[in-house]
């Protein structure tokens, strides 16, 4: 998949239309930020989109999204060394951005 | 040293209460002990069954639903509030719970902070 | 209110004086506890018809822009470093 067939973004790559993610995107977005998804990544992947559906909100902070894998997924994955691995940068955004969600409100 | 954020507005008129939960969920990402309370017409934000699409925003329900998790340490109604608004165990949120009066809640917290 | 600390609260009060929470402030004073008006609360130093309580402070920034700096009253003005003081002074804080 190439740019160009990828759907309408923002300026920092999210998604203008929820609707249009499925998992050849995921993986194209993933990949320019050079992250090959395995399973671990999916896990993070399908908690995100599991919490968006139940609480219509990306994790507003990177605190509160390792604060809220942690309580579903408990301490090994919820913690910032495991999920800076995964989605380097800013995890919460970089995660919600490849998962098809919102900008986590209060991520700079 | 529990602060309290008190919300008396009612949902979907105005941003206030949604600045407000948004300043809870900020103390508590920072494990600062925080609890909400809910009065006067901001009782109507506990009230199963919202749907908030068409309006174009967020259900506060289901926004709200995520403070234990973020933790937030009690989510408080004001209970004649909530029988005025027609709020009881049938239609209430799970997690809230009534208290009687408001007045001795803001008493024993030492910051007490109104939405908006 | 029988199990109130016996602790002075700050009040800061930022609300015009038609609106609900600003007669909700003023119900809820204790003796002893300090108030502080700020934004459209300082509109109440143009009303003639409130009594406020003593002491009861001022925010100078938010007086002046709104051309209240000549009514003469019982309220002390105060700047922002002053503000910041009585929040420290005071062992509770009520925002409203």
């Amino acid at each position: 998949m190439t740019d160009t067939t990828l759907p309408l973004r923002n300026n920092e790559g999210f998604l203008e239309n929820a609707g249009d993610w499925n998992r050849d995107v995921a993986v194209a977005i993933a990949g320019e930020d050079g992250i090959k998804l395995d399973e671990k990544h999916w896990e993070i992947i399908e908690f995100l989109r599991d919490f968006y559906s139940e609480h219509e909100m990306s994790p507003p902070s990177n605190r509160l999204f390792v604060k809220a894998v942690k309580e579903s997924l408990g301490e090994d994955k919820g913690n910032s060394i495991y999920l800076m691995q995964l989605f380097p940068g800013t995890p919460a955004k970089t995660a919600c951005r490849i998962a098809g969600l919102p900008r986590p409100t209060n991520c700079l | 040293m529990t602060t309290l954020i008190v919300i008396d507005q009612a949902p979907y008129g105005s941003w206030s209460g949604r600045e407000a939960l948004d300043m809870a969920f900020s103390l508590a990402a920072f494990d600062q002990p925080v609890s909400l309370l809910f009065c006067d017409a901001g009782v109507n934000w506990l009230r199963q069954g919202q749907q908030a699409t068409e309006l174009g925003q967020k259900t506060v329900e289901k926004n709200l639903a995520a403070a234990p998790m973020f933790g937030v340490e009690a989510i408080l109604a004001d209970g004649p509030a909530c029988q005025r608004y027609g709020l009881d165990d049938s239609n209430l949120l799970a997690g809230v719970t009534r208290v009687e009066a408001v007045e001795p809640i803001i008493a024993r917290h030492t910051d007490v902070l109104f939405a908006g | 209110m029988t199990d109130t600390p016996n602790t002075h609260t700050l009040h800061l009060l930022n609300k015009a004086p038609e609106h609900s929470r600003f007669a909700r402030c003023l119900q809820s004073l204790q003796p002893g506890d300090s108030l502080v008006l700020m934004e459209n609360a300082v509109l109440a130093l143009a009303n003639s018809g409130l009594s406020l309580p003593e002491p009861c402070y001022a925010l100078q920034a938010d007086v002046r822009a709104r051309g209240l700096s000549t009514l003469n009253g019982r309220h002390t003005l105060i700047d922002y470093q002053e503000l910041v003081q009585l929040t420290a002074d005071n062992p509770r804080i009520i925002s409203w």
